[in-house]
């Protein structure tokens, strides 16, 4: 009996160890949280009203540089988890210091939080963001690619050669969406009875899509041809555009 | 009652409105009746004015004599009698009031022209006026928009434009604005795609000359050379030169550039 006692205290006091390992931020008087990475960043939602990073044991500081600080660009790390973190105004920004992937660095903040997310990486740099009800910027400057789920927009993501992936549980009718990205593919999935005024344009690329749009010339709906279209979906409702320069278009009814 | 029956159809007798019948039984009356047969040369009298009578079209100042006819009018009315007892009463008045009633009409119909006139005038310049206002309330709530902190938002009034049939200059200048300084791509690109509709104007021009040389996303440098390759803008052929000789261009770009000048120069 004692001795189950002391391994429940033991693991208690080893996750609160781990637990404080992570670094939090008040978020009061924040409105929007600006991310910025070079390597990969994968942003979640939770239920506290605050910013948590976590720590993740590939994201320790080698032996060597034990009581140094890690420099990057953009300043250094004030939050021993490999983060500059920094109020500026009401911008909270989270600047993700290391230019390699440790593991996937993740971000939580509370679902209704505005953010901002930009990569760019030489190398891969992905963005991933799942859930969130408030607005997104997502910005894939060079290589990395996009995925964002259960979110309801507003949405304004770009990319220059990764695609970008976006399921919708439902659109805000409040104001834009646009998705645009030079070499990438864009593949949006919409619930089927979304209100919207749908733009879509492609210079090089081919449009795919299970929404009834109306050609006349066109017969079925697998391909709609390139160039722009600009067509309403359930009556109309908020503009949502999505463009690309060379890669195709994939808009998918769930 | 019988005459005053007979009496009655006489007007409808002479247009020739009444039907065999009645036409039989009203000229067999007036062969009896001295009274109804005068009373029909009478009337005959009357017709032959009113078809003398020429059409007047009211003048302006009837509107300012309106009231004083009104008040001249309800004194006289109070004298007369119906139209009933007319044959007792006695032929003259009869005419008389069938006059006045005429010349009312076209007294009310003179002042209701004149109003409608009137207001017309009125309810243009308001409607004008209303416009006007419109057109600043959505100018300022697109500036407005262009200037928020969300991108998504700043999207929606560089949209706004489809609003405006005729955008003026300030408006205009605000879009190019936006396309040239703009942090984040998807409003520079937006606003690229708005102002392609407007390449008449020459500051919607510069601005994209402009853009070629300060842009550095490729989607937005090839949407702005097939613009400015479809209206084969000469002035544009330095910046389409420069951006060909910089080494940082992609190479799809480049292919586009050297597509399109050939057709410029």
């Amino acid at each position: 009996m004692k001795r189950i006692q002391i391994t429940l205290l033991a693991l208690i006091f080893c996750s609160i160890l781990a637990a404080q390992e992570d670094y939090t931020q008040s978020l009061d008087g924040i409105e929007w949280v600006k991310v910025e990475s070079k390597a990969d960043i994968i942003v979640r939602t939770h239920g506290e009203k605050q910013l948590r990073i976590k720590a993740k044991a590939s994201s320790k500081k080698p032996e060597k540089a034990k009581g140094l600080k890690l420099l990057g660009a953009g300043g250094s790390d004030n939050t021993d988890v490999g983060f500059y973190v920094v109020k500026e105004g009401n911008n909270l920004i989270v600047r993700n210091l290391r230019k390699w992937n440790n593991g996937n660095a993740e971000i939580y903040l509370p679902a209704n939080q505005n953010i901002s997310v930009t990569t760019n990486g030489t190398g891969q740099s992905d963005i991933r963001i799942y859930g969130f009800k408030g607005e997104i910027e997502a910005n894939a400057r060079l290589n990395g690619g996009i995925k964002i789920e259960d979110v309801s927009g507003p949405v304004t993501a770009n990319s220059l050669n990764g695609g970008i992936d976006i399921s919708f549980v439902e659109i805000n009718q409040d104001s834009p969406i646009t998705v645009y990205s030079t070499n990438g593919a864009l593949d949006i999935k919409l619930p089927g009875d979304t209100p919207a005024n749908l733009s879509l344009g492609s210079v090089n690329g081919e449009i795919y899509t299970n929404f009834e749009i109306k050609f006349p010339e066109k017969n079925g709906l697998k391909s709609v041809s390139t160039q722009k279209i600009r067509q309403t979906i359930n009556g109309g409702g908020v503009k949502l555009q999505l463009k690309t320069t060379n890669g195709n278009i994939y808009l998918r009814k769930e | 009652m019988e005459k005053n029956h007979v009496i009655e159809l006489l007007p409808e007798y002479l247009d020739g409105l009444l039907n065999k019948t009645q036409k039989t039984t009203v000229e067999a009356h007036l062969k009896d009746c001295n009274s109804c047969s005068h009373e029909l040369s009478e009337l005959k009298k009357l017709f032959k004015v009113f078809k003398e009578e020429k059409e007047t079209t009211p003048s302006g100042n009837l509107k300012t004599n309106f009231f004083e006819q009104i008040e001249l009018e309800k004194q006289n009315n109070s004298k007369v009698v119906s139209l009933d007892n007319v044959s007792v009463q006695g032929k003259n008045n009869w005419t008389n009031n069938l006059l006045k009633i005429a010349a009312s009409v076209v007294l009310l119909v003179g002042v209701y022209f004149f109003g409608k006139q009137q207001q017309e005038q009125i309810s243009g310049k308001e409607i004008a006026h209303l416009a006007d206002e419109t057109q600043a309330f959505k100018q300022t709530a697109m500036l407005s928009l262009m200037g928020n902190k969300s991108a998504s938002k700043r999207i929606q009034g560089v949209n706004f434009i489809e609003e405006f049939s005729d955008p003026d200059e300030a408006i205009v200048s605000a879009l190019a604005d936006r396309m040239l300084n703009d942090e984040n791509t998807n409003v520079r690109r937006t606003a690229v795609e708005v102002l392609s509709e407007f390449t008449a104007s020459e500051t919607v021009k510069n601005s994209f000359i402009k853009a070629l040389k300060t842009e550095k996303d490729p989607g937005i440098q090839i949407t702005i050379i097939q613009v400015l390759g479809k209206i084969q803008e000469k002035k544009a052929a330095a910046s389409m030169q420069y951006l060909l000789e910089q080494d940082d261009t992609q190479p799809y770009v480049k292919e586009e550039l050297e597509s399109v000048l050939p057709n410029i120069i």
